[in-house]
């Protein structure tokens, strides 16, 4: 029997809504891949046609509201934003469309978007960052200046892992309202812009040639 | 006179003998240290405004103060106390904030020594906490997080950029949605007051186990009390109760006017209050304004001053320029509630009793100064201490004594006054009651104002009719 494309895309759905609502209810660790296919009605095999594992269905569910969180984002940004403010904004926009996953988005970063995990074979997450870093690229070469060096692949390390510092002390952060999220990136960040300023291309290995 | 950080350590009473100097040497170099820490970022210098010349003045204020403690004991307690003196500061340098609630303490002592009283009002009206400063990406997250809602959906015309800055955040200007009604927003930087506490606490910690003089429990009460005033002045709930008491202690004629806090808007973090669109003393007096009007200004200050201690039974903690605004209609403008001491009863009879002193006789004069400083030891430094402490309490009452208009422009009064108030800081006559480092806070406060005012006004008469309202004369 023939799957429509259309079946097929349903199907992807049924499981995501389905995967959302158990990780939700009984946190990541507590949901199974058998807990979510009988959720969506379809056999475990089936499940994982769609996705390979939980982690990898976490991380689409978590894609969807950043997919959403960048369009609200290329909206948003307001004239004459400092670059800080800019970067802010860009985080602050995704955490609260990751809001509904705080619970256990700190199991997702730790399993699939840590830095230690870059030989993982999927590429979902490869295209998350890569997708978050080019607008963080952008950001800054619309802040930059002539004489501003281009941002080595060094510092975006550098953002990169700062940005997952945030969002796993977010997922954990238990002061009110996670105000003391916002100190941390409000830190992060001048951090982050002051150290654009340093010419961080003498640290690159390939510079030599 | 103008006073720096390193005159001002120099100035300390030194009471250790010779073989104390390395100590004091090194924590003379550890303040010093404190005070040139590097600063990495331009933005971050807000956070390490140890550079500034306020912070260093409050910095050196806070040791001298602390140190005023030290005057006797054996060596191996000298020493102990040398240690735990040196952990405090070491502490100090660590906190980034509480170097700004040392700041403000350096504020509440700065009301009295050594200072001319031109330069006491400019420094004093510039000493600030110093949060570091939001931008308008970072203060919405923190408003949403409060408000659960936008600043642009809360209000119309939100100014992202803010146009005062406070000791624990910034103010922003907007307008009420759909009213025509301007509102100042006072924003707290994201954990501040949190961190504060902590702070405090730790500070607390590393002084408590001191064992400095005989008057070290006195000095340690007064401590606390400043803690726990600035600990209030972390909650904005508490500003918006102090700021709906005082404005009911007004009608509309008299001329002066409190914020209306608008409760819905405004949370422990957030305050929201009517906008008052008027000028500061400094700028008030660029105007040229006439005798007159300075009098009649100078007479609203000090008639608000009593109704809120009097009737309100309030006693204003933060009488600096900063906190009045000149309003173009006349009127006088008070803002900035977050510092108000409330009396309890004693407090309240122990100020009856002084006054009904000075009613009454020298005698009783004597014995209201006794009571007021817990004076109870028998040592020889006791007649001498009688002696300015009389000298300072006839100073606070001349004004109120005086038949007719009492000019404050007379510089002779005011340096008269910090004189006083330097000696007895020198000879470390500072026990006092915890209630007494606020009401003199608040009289040098008031009167330096008086001063920069120029104003002539009948300061006993204003006295006499507020007091009036709470006890009938017997
Ligand atoms: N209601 C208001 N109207 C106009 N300006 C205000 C108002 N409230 C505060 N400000 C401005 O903000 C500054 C800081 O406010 P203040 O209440 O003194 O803060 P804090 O004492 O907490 O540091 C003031 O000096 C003033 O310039
Ligand atoms: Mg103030």
């Amino acid at each position: 029997m023939r799957i429509t494309a259309k079946a097929k895309i349903e199907t992807r759905q049924r499981i995501l809504v389905a995967a959302r609502k158990l990780f939700s209810d009984k946190g990541f660790a507590g949901t199974t891949t058998r807990d979510i296919a009988v959720e969506a009605s379809i056999a475990t095999g089936t499940l994982f046609n769609y996705f390979p594992g939980k982690e990898q269905l976490a991380l689409a569910i978590i894609d969807i509201s950043l997919e959403s969180a960048h369009s609200e984002f290329l909206t948003s940004q307001r004239e004459n934003e400092s670059l800080e403010e800019a970067l802010f904004s860009h985080i602050a926009i995704m955490l609260r469309h990751l809001r509904p996953h705080r619970g256990y988005l700190g199991d997702v970063v730790e399993t699939t978007l840590s830095p230690f995990n870059q030989s993982s074979d999927d590429d979902a997450s490869a295209n998350l960052r890569a997708r978050h870093l080019e607008t963080v690229q952008s950001l800054i070469e619309g802040h930059a200046t002539p004489a501003s060096p281009q941002p080595s692949a060094v510092i975006m390390h550098l953002y990169w892992t700062l940005f997952l510092g945030v969002l796993a002390y977010w997922a954990k952060d238990e002061s009110p309202n996670q105000e003391d999220t916002l100190v941390l990136m409000d830190h992060a960040l001048r951090l982050f812009v002051s150290s654009l300023d340093i010419n961080l291309n003498t640290l690159e290995p390939n510079r030599s040639s | 006179m103008s006073l720096n950080a390193k005159e001002l350590i120099e100035a300390m009473p030194i009471n250790f003998d010779e073989t104390q100097d390395t100590s004091q040497q090194s924590l003379d170099k550890l303040l010093s240290s404190l005070s040139k820490m590097p600063v990495p970022v331009s933005r971050l210098t807000r956070m390490w405004a140890l550079g500034s010349m306020q912070a260093k003045v409050a910095i050196a204020y806070f040791a001298y103060w602390m140190r005023s403690g030290f005057v006797s004991g054996d060596d191996k307690q000298r020493l102990l106390n040398e240690t735990h003196l040196k952990a405090a500061f070491k502490l100090l340098g660590g906190m980034s904030y509480l170097r700004g609630a040392i700041m403000k303490v350096g504020q509440v002592i700065a009301s009295t020594p050594n200072v001319a009283p031109q330069e006491f009002v400019e420094v004093l009206g510039r000493l600030q906490f110093e949060a570091p400063s939001m931008h308008f990406s970072l203060l919405r997250e923190f408003v949403h997080g409060e408000l659960h809602h936008d600043p642009e959906e809360l209000f119309d015309d939100f100014e992202t950029t803010a146009f005062a800055a406070a000791s624990l955040g910034q103010v922003h200007r907007a307008t009420l949605k759909g009213l025509d009604e301007k509102v100042a927003i006072k924003i707290q930087y994201p954990n501040i007051s949190r961190t504060i506490h902590e702070d405090f606490k730790n500070l607390k910690a590393a002084t408590f186990p001191m064992r400095l003089t005989r008057d070290w429990d006195n000095i340690q009460a007064q401590f606390e009390e400043i803690c726990d005033m600035l600990g209030q002045e972390t909650d904005y709930e508490q500003e918006a109760e102090n700021l709906r008491a005082a404005r009911l202690l007004f009608t509309e004629d008299e001329g002066i006017i409190v914020p209306q806090v608008y409760p819905e808007l405004s949370t422990k973090r957030i305050l929201t209050m009517s906008y008052f669109d008027g000028l500061h003393l400094d700028e008030f007096l660029t105007t040229n304004p006439s005798q007159a009007l300075r009098d009649e200004f100078g007479r609203k200050i000090v008639r608000s001053s009593f109704r809120i201690g009097f009737r309100g039974k309030m006693l204003y903690g933060d009488p600096h320029p900063g906190n009045y605004y000149f309003m173009p209609d006349g009127r006088l403008g008070l803002i900035d509630f977050g510092c108000c001491r409330h009396y309890n009863d004693a407090e309240m009879d122990y100020m009856d009793s002084v006054e009904q002193a000075y009613l009454t006789s020298r005698e009783a004069v004597y014995e209201a100064i006794i009571r007021a400083t817990d004076l109870t030891s028998t040592d020889a430094s006791r007649q001498d201490h009688m002696r300015l402490g009389v000298e300072y309490a006839d100073w606070v009452w001349e004004p109120v004594q005086q038949d007719g208009p009492f000019d404050f422009a007379n510089q002779e009064y005011f340096t008269r006054g910090v004189a006083i108030f330097s000696e007895l800081i020198k000879k470390r006559y500072t026990r006092s009651k915890p209630i007494n480092t606020w009401l003199t806070r608040n009289v040098y406060g008031i009167r330096a104002i008086l001063a920069r005012l120029g104003a002539c006004i009948d300061f006993g008469e204003i006295y006499r009719e507020e007091a009036r309202v709470t006890k009938p004369k017997k």
